[in-house]
């Protein structure tokens, strides 16, 4: 490792480290632009020039182009490369439009940090400025391109690090210009990470324009709850409301960026008919008189009826400590539930999932970066977790292979293999695939037993199609040939035995190789926690249809609906209000304004997480990260004074204040149940979820910290694997057609839905189908089709594409579509049900 | 529109190729010649054909000093602005040029014949100042002989399209 002198200071770094890089180390931030250390060095800039004084290198040189090596001694404060840098700061500032005083990017400009440091003061150049036209490039990023120092950073993210191919460079020398070919939005959906990256104000956050500057702003480290991947945000907030988010560095988990759904999706929580007041009957009260009834009215309920008369739902966009309380409530209360799962598939899944997880085989998708071989089965990572599909182009960068199992037209930036499998071939593809590659370990009889077993019982064959066979054995030669394979497994569309075979194969591959991952997608930003109480919490709570049909038989009198809505699950069944009006009490918990915040008697508004108090996520992986409050809360002062000055009233609390967060609510309503002998609900949550689930032990040992605390048992030598019945293929019978209602990265997710900035970009719904299969239905591109669904029909544009399983029909839970009832499970629909219109 | 006689052609030749990027350049030459500069169409065709992006295309086209992206004169004049042509430019042939014509670097003259654009060396160092026009080497310059050659390319007409 070589051994270097930095200004004065000695420092050891490994082999190939920068000079810029090994000075950061000692805390030496030498200027810079182009080089960023996720994108690397170009020398574009020519700003980071350091003087080297000894060693192999003499002179004023790159710091970002120059490898630490042994005897350097660079001197970072030397006349010389101090003075070549202010040259180089002034030719860089030659066309700037000096409009810091408009421009965004003001107070947090990198430009203009190096240009104060830099020691260029006065304008000493008098021509003309050359000047560009600028783009309109989509709703979250302006482009404002007279401030460009051409340093690439944004062609090098667009392009090399993320795989995108509409946002580049243009001409040459003097009229170099960073844009699009014409106007038009960005086709990325990482592009508002060009807002970060971008050190002058061209790329600046289009939805946040001239709301503040950095130092008007509250910012806290925070979490993206867009989907169960974790990653890591700083948030910022003004005047009560939540105004912009930007990636922060985790290096376990998203490195720096974050993808435009977890960047433009923030706004739920300045939502205006977001209800934010205790209320009762239609009257609001005080938060001690709603704890209060509620708690009467529960007490006589179950008196009464019993305490199984009571029902609790809760979700996975719920905190752990929200999560928690719920399940100790319940456990005290002996009420039904809490089900944080909308259908019992789902819980089923991702019970199966956690629970074959352990520190051995989980990998973080910073682990899966470096993997050389991708098995990625029924996952869609751009539309379900967006920074997965960034994930797999690092891999994919270093040289990994990467294949993709699933029926959808599955889109990745980067270059894969994709076999459009039915939901139902994705066992019967794992198997022929890890087969073909661990079948030299078998004969050689190098499995441990449990191992060959499960090795014995695989599918040889993909019935009635050899070539996709051929082409499952061939990939498995290569699978072979990898030293860290990960299996990617998503839960949405696959088959409850994909879960598992998933995690089998993932053991499988381990006890061939000694090394090989598993990385699960799950549902929604708590599952993770979710399914670790739920799996505590066994024999299993009743789905939400069993409590709703024993509400509508009267067999259940009230229900706690905690952070959740149902009408994403119910809509369109006539039962489901029916049912509701039948309870005797609803309570009804969030911080969204769902369709059921307006119609509930008893209502009681929670936090969102950029609220308040600090709340902790668990992600897909296992690890538990916190995130810090933003703001205390409260109604945004520009709804509050309507665009004008607010009121002039003279109030105790901050107006729109009363929202609490989850557990706190719950704590309080549980000190109201039980009177003085309640236990410290939310002080004692660690220790009582450790004695719930020993996964959460680490809990207790440490304070949840950067990067996260892992919640996963150790590695054990005795995996069970399953014993499925030989996989095979169900095919769709001849005369319907599948449907899969699937994940769009825009428009489905949950939170962002009430996001006006990615409502504007999400594309209405539409039906997506196999050509053959439209040809098969005589129907033709630009065609409108009507599904019927029991009974009721919709209308949608149809969209014809050959990189999809036939036999499929594919269709995104769409807020728009919401109100319309699809039934559970595979949903098969008979072809004369669907019309061209 | 682009002839379908000159759409297989293109096709034969990125066919042939072992990656369609190699032929990127000819590719654009010919769209070029064919629209008699490289359009907006052109940049769409070469796209479609080349499976790249029109950002794509755009970013190689813009790069290089020979393919033009508007609209040029019959003659498209290219006066190298190497360091070695500048130190041989007494009294600025490149501005006598100009005035002669009556245009700026990059603009093209009223009556459509001619376009002057400066351009990177051409590497006729020994014979600065130097130009090209149409692809076809002149120099060293002096008034004189740009009078002289102007005066021919006026009454001649000859056809010296190279890099169209
Ligand atoms: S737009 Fe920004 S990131 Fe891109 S080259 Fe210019 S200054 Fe750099
Ligand atoms: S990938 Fe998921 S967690 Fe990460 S920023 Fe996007 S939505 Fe948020
Ligand atoms: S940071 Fe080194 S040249 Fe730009």
């Amino acid at each position: 490792m070589p051994q270097l002198i930095i200004d004065r200071r000695e420092i050891e770094v490994p082999a190939g480290t920068k000079v810029i890089e090994a000075a950061a180390r000692l805390g030496i931030i030498i200027p810079r632009f182009c080089y960023h250390p996720a994108l690397g060095s170009v020398g574009a800039c020519r700003v980071c020039a350091v003087k080297f004084l000894e060693g192999p290198v003499k002179g004023v040189e790159m710091s970002c182009m120059t490898a630490a090596q042994d005897g350097m001694v660079v001197s970072t404060t030397h006349p010389e490369a101090m003075e070549f840098r202010r040259y180089v700061i002034e030719w860089l500032m030659l066309h700037h439009p000096h409009d810091c005083p408009v421009c965004d990017e003001g107070g947090h400009c990198l430009l203009q940090d190096e240009t104060v440091s830099g020691g260029h003061g006065l304008r000493r150049y008098l021509g003309l400025k050359r000047t560009y036209r600028d783009q309109y490039l989509g709703a979250f990023v302006q482009h404002e391109m007279n401030r460009c120092i051409h340093c690439w950073r944004c062609r090098r993210f667009y392009q090399d690090f993320a795989g995108y191919r509409d946002y580049g460079v243009m001409q040459i020398g003097n009229r170099t210009y960073f844009g699009r070919f014409a106007d038009g939005p960005l086709e990325s959906p990482f592009a508002g990470n060009l807002i970060d990256l971008c050190p002058t104000g061209v790329l600046t956050d289009k939805p946040a324009r001239f709301k503040g500057r950095r130092w008007d702003l509250e910012r806290a480290p925070s979490l993206c709850l867009h989907c169960s991947l974790g990653c890591n945000i700083t948030g910022s907030a003004r005047y009560r409301e939540m105004i912009r988010v930007e990636g922060r560095l985790n290096e376990a988990v998203n490195g720096y960026f974050i993808c435009d759904r977890g960047r433009f999706g923030f706004a739920y929580a300045n939502h205006p008919e977001r209800a934010r007041t205790p209320r009762l009957d239609g009257q609001e009260v005080t938060w001690e008189e709603a704890c209060r009834t509620a708690a009467h009215r529960l007490t006589r309920i179950s008196r009464e009826y019993g305490p199984g008369a009571i029902a609790v739902w809760g979700s996975t966009r719920s905190s752990l400590a929200t999560l928690g309380v719920l399940q100790r409530l319940c456990r005290e209360q002996g009420w039904l539930g809490p089900q944080f799962f909308n259908s019992p598939s789902r819980e089923r899944k991702v019970k199966a999932a956690i629970s074959r997880l352990d520190a051995g085989v989980a990998v973080s998708l910073a682990d899966l970066e470096k993997a050389d071989f991708l098995l990625v089965a029924g996952a869609d990572p751009v539309n379900e977790a967006p920074m997965l599909a960034l994930g797999l182009r690092q891999a994919w960068r270093r040289g990994a292979t990467v294949v993709v199992l699933d029926p959808r037209p599955v889109h990745l930036p980067l270059e894969f293999e994709h076999l459009p499998v039915p939901p139902g071939g994705i066992d019967l593809c794992l198997d022929l695939l890890v087969r073909a590659a661990v079948s030299h370990s078998a004969t050689e009889g190098l499995l441990p037993e449990a191992a060959a077993a499960f090795f014995n019982n695989l599918s040889c064959e993909y019935p009635g199609d050899q070539p996709l066979q051929d082409r499952l054995v061939s990939l498995g030669m290569k699978l072979k040939e990898s030293k860290n394979p990960v299996i990617v497994c998503g839960l949405d569309i696959v088959r409850e035995s994909t879960v598992v075979l998933a995690a089998d194969h993932s053991r499988l591959l381990r006890a061939a190789k000694d090394r090989a991952g598993l990385f699960y997608l799950l549902p929604g930003p708590n599952a993770f926690g979710a399914g670790l109480l739920s799996l505590a919490g066994e024999p299993s709570s009743p789905s939400y249809a069993d409590m709703l049909a024993a509400a509508e038989q009267g067999r259940i009198k009230a229900l706690v609906m905690m952070e959740t809505d149902p009408f994403r699950t119910f809509a369109g069944q006539p039962q489901f209000l029916a049912a509701l009006d039948r309870l005797e009490f609803l309570l009804v918990l969030d911080y969204l304004p769902t369709p059921l915040t307006d119609r509930v008697q008893f209502f009681l508004p929670t936090t969102t997480v950029f609220e308040e108090e600090p709340s902790g996520w668990v992600n897909q992986e296992g690890r538990c990260q916190q995130a810090a409050p933003i703001y205390v809360g409260g109604r945004p002062i520009s709804q509050e004074g309507a665009g004008s000055h607010p009121p002039r009233v003279f109030l105790a609390g901050i107006p729109g204040g009363e929202p609490q967060p989850g557990g706190q609510t719950l704590a309080a309503l549980g000190v109201a149940l039980k009177g003085t002998g309640a236990p410290l609900y939310l002080e004692e949550l660690d220790t009582w979820l450790a004695e719930l689930n020993p996964v959460f032990a680490p809990l207790l040992e440490s304070k949840v910290t950067h990067p996260g605390v892992r919640l996963l048992p150790e590695a054990r030598g005795d995996y069970a694997f399953s014993h499925p019945n030989k996989a095979t293929l169900r095919d769709v019978p001849d005369d319907h057609l599948e449907l899969l209602l699937v994940d769009w990265t825009f428009g489905t997710e949950e939170l962002s839905g009430y996001a006006p900035p990615t409502q504007e970009v999400e594309q209405p719904p539409r039906l997506t189908m196999q050509s053959r299969d439209a040809l098969r239905l005589g129907l033709g591109p630009g065609d409108r089709v009507s599904l019927a669904l029991g009974g009721e029909s919709i209308t949608l544009d149809l969209e014809i594409v050959e990189n999809m399983a036939s036999g499929m029909m594919v269709l995104p839970r769409h807020r728009q579509l919401a109100g319309q009832k699809f039934p559970e499970g595979p949903i098969l629909v008979p072809l004369q049900n669907i019309h061209k219109v | 529109m682009l002839p379908q006689e000159i759409r297989e052609n293109i096709q034969r030749l990125i066919e042939a190729a072992e990656r369609p990027r190699e032929q990127v350049i000819n590719v654009f030459y010919i769209l070029q010649k064919h629209y008699g500069y490289f359009s907006d169409e052109a940049v769409r065709e070469a796209a479609a054909l080349l499976k790249m992006t029109p950002l794509e295309v755009e970013e190689m086209a813009t790069f290089y000093d020979f393919l033009y992206r508007e609209p040029v004169g019959k003659f498209v004049i290219q006066v190298c602005d190497g360091v070695v042509c500048w130190m041989f430019h007494e009294n600025s042939i490149f501005d006598y040029l100009c005035q002669k014509l009556q245009v700026c670097a990059g603009q093209t003259t009223a009556d459509g014949l001619f376009t002057v654009l400066p351009t990177a060396c051409i590497g006729f160092c020994d014979r600065a100042p130097a130009m090209l026009i149409n692809g076809v080497f002149y120099g060293p310059l002096t008034p004189a002989k740009v009078d002289e050659i102007i005066a021919q390319l006026r009454s001649e007409h000859c056809d010296l399209v190279i890099c169209k």
